[in-house]
């Protein structure tokens, strides 16, 4: 049987981070937590990969402890079992750190066949992870890809790689590590069903002490500074005055010629 | 010596980043040294301010451009350079990464600036974090310092008269579990959304691919083009992938923008903020839209933008 990982990440919900005007601070008192946008689409190949192929898969984040509710969002989402690495000091990693906890979490699971990640985190958006995870556990890995397609008893797959100026279509050895495009499915809302069992299915819980210390981290991060804008920010209605005021405003901006 | 090592995909973008690297090279006195895939290409590098040219060893058919990456890792090994820029291209981004950890250094991905600390001898990198909510800057903490950097960020290096430069072939690619079928080079279907001074841009409030009509009518009664966000090219296939705007899209600077039936995520807004007026129509009074909009319409699309069009036909005299 086929068997997947796939890599997601527990990220800020971006909507919810303000800026306050003056120190160009981030504000995240009061902020909310999803599984990064396009690691959905990685869960949700892992689920289209099962129903054809039968894969088993192993949902694997890296992150601090209270982030907890991260696996049965992951689980009701199709995978099997759950891998926590987790620590309160992982937080804020750089993407070689993240890397390093994965590989040596995922060498802990035994064989796997396939290794699925999104194309990049909503909130660092780096897009190396996946990557540098290939590279430390020395597997091919192909990038940016919108079509996968498992050629059942050749251990290769078919990756579609959507590029700059082509598009390239490329067989790749097994085991080997995928990145996704948004674009490759579209991942499904989970079923009340698929919740209430997500409770129930396995969680393996790596502390920090089953592994190796994180690594060096390569970058330090020296200053985030929100982004402010000045914009007007001025509403109108729906009714036809109002639409004629706003066509008014708009002319006398003097944009339109 | 050390170095400022350049590798990009293709000619175009390996002369911005030998004119990123130029001034770089000269502070830290160091030699600059691109990577090319031809003898060619090598004297040209040369020509544009390379002082050497590592020469790539030809790909068979079926071997992809990432293939170098133990190449350049090796090199990079041996001739120790202090900073290596790549163009972020998708093919730059994975390998750079890839030789990133190979080196075990540290990557900036998506430099959008850089400035050199002249004491520390180190640069301070500039990148969008949170989807372009806030610029995050890092430095390297190890050998080489490591940034991809966006096509067009840097203009080409000029040509100057009676350049030397040295020349170096590098061994050829080893073959790797990654194998090319089949190459489909892209068609540039689209107008080059970064010229238009006026942009309507529709996002998935737009129910059916039949009703972006109503957003070309407005473009055509403005003098402007169309574009759209990310869902509406990349999910729906509704209008080609040159023109969605965003952090992973097109960066514009149009003198107004329309949003019609876009909610205004972050990672969007980030494609826009340099729009001299941000226009926006959306059903959705607290939309994030409006945050970042000049003027805005809570209404209903399919109401609003016919009327807007006839407004704009009147008072235009169309
Ligand atoms: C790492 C990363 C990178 C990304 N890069 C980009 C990028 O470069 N560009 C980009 O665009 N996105 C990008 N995104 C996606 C982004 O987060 C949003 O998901 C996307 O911009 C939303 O597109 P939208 O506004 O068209 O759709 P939606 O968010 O679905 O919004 C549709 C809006 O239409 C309104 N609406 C619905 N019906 C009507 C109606 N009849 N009349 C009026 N209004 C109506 C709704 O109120 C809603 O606000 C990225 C995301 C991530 C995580
Ligand atoms: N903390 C993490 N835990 C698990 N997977 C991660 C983590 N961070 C990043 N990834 C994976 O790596 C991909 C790229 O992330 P990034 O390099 O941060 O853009 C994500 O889409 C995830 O699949």
């Amino acid at each position: 049987m086929l068997k997947v990982i796939t890599c997601f990440k527990w990220v800020i919900d971006e909507a919810d981070v303000k800026v306050d005007a003056s120190s160009r601070r981030l504000i995240l008192d009061r902020v909310g937590y999803k599984i990064s946008l396009y690691d959905r689409n990685a869960i949700e190949e892992a689920a289209l990969l099962q129903e054809k192929h039968g894969a088993s898969i192993v949902a694997v984040t890296v992150a601090p402890p209270t982030a907890k509710q991260c696996l049965k969002d992951a689980l009701s989402r199709g995978a099997d079992k759950a891998c926590f690495v987790n620590d309160p000091s992982l937080v804020d990693l750089e993407p070689t750190q993240t890397a390093a906890l994965l590989a040596a979490a995922i060498k802990g699971q035994g064989d796997f066949d396939l290794i699925l990640c999104g194309e990049g985190s909503s909130d660092l958006y780096t897009q190396q992870v996946g990557p540098i995870l290939a590279e430390k556990l020395g597997i091919p890995c192909g990038t940016y890809v919108n079509k996968l397609t498992v050629i059942e008893g050749e251990k290769r797959v078919i990756a579609e790689r959507k590029l700059d100026d082509c598009v390239e279509i490329v067989s790749i050895q097994l085991p080997a590590l995928v990145t996704v495009l948004p674009d490759i499915n579209t991942p499904r809302i989970p079923t009340l069903k698929q919740v209430l069992a997500a409770g129930k299915k396995p969680v393996d819980n790596i502390t920090l002490d089953k592994l190796e210390s994180p690594s060096e981290p390569g970058l330090e991060t020296t200053s985030i500074l929100g982004a402010t804008m000045e914009r007007r920010r001025l509403k109108f209605g729906a009714e036809a005055e109002n639409i004629r005021a706003a066509v008014g405003a708009l002319l006398k901006e003097g944009v339109i010629t | 010596m050390a170095g400022i090592w350049v590798f990009a995909e293709n000619r175009e973008h390996t002369l911005e980043l030998l004119n990123a690297g130029k001034s770089l090279a000269g502070d830290l006195g160091a030699k600059l040294a691109a990577f090319a895939s031809s003898t060619q290409l090598a004297q040209e590098y040369i020509a544009h301010g390379a002082d050497e040219v590592l020469l790539l060893a030809p790909l068979a058919e079926d071997q992809p451009l990432e293939s170098y990456v133990p190449v350049i890792a090796d090199a990079a090994r041996t001739e120790d350079p202090e900073v290596f820029l790549i163009a972020a291209t998708p093919r730059g981004k994975e390998i750079a990464a890839r030789v990133a950890a190979r080196l075990n250094t540290g990557l900036c991905s998506d430099c959008s600036g850089f400035e050199l600390d002249k004491e520390k001898k180190l640069l301070k990198m500039d990148r969008l974090f949170f989807g372009g909510l806030a610029v995050q800057t890092v430095m390297c903490t190890a050998r080489p310092q490591m940034a991809t950097i966006p096509p067009r960020t840097f203009d080409p290096a000029t040509e100057q008269e009676g350049r030397q430069g040295t020349i170096k072939e590098l061994p050829p690619a080893p073959s790797s579990g990654v194998q090319v079928l089949q190459r489909t080079p892209k068609t540039r279907e689209a107008v080059d959304i970064t010229e238009a001074k006026i942009v309507v841009c529709v996002g998935r409030g737009v129910a059916k691919q039949e009703d972006i009509a109503l957003a070309k009518e407005l473009a055509k009664v403005l003098g402007g083009e169309v574009a759209c966000s990310r869902p509406i090219a990349e999910e729906l296939h509704w209008l080609p992938e040159e023109v969605y705007l965003g952090i992973s899209g097109k960066k514009v600077k149009p003198d107004l923008y329309v949003g019609i039936g876009i909610s205004g995520q972050i990672q969007h807004v980030t494609g826009i903020r340099d729009s001299k007026v941000i226009f926006a129509i959306n059903r959705d009074e607290s939309a994030p839209i409006f945050e970042a909009a000049d003027y805005g319409i809570v209404g209903d699309l399919y109401k609003v933008v016919p009327q807007l069009i006839e407004e704009f036909k009147s008072a235009l005299k169309q």
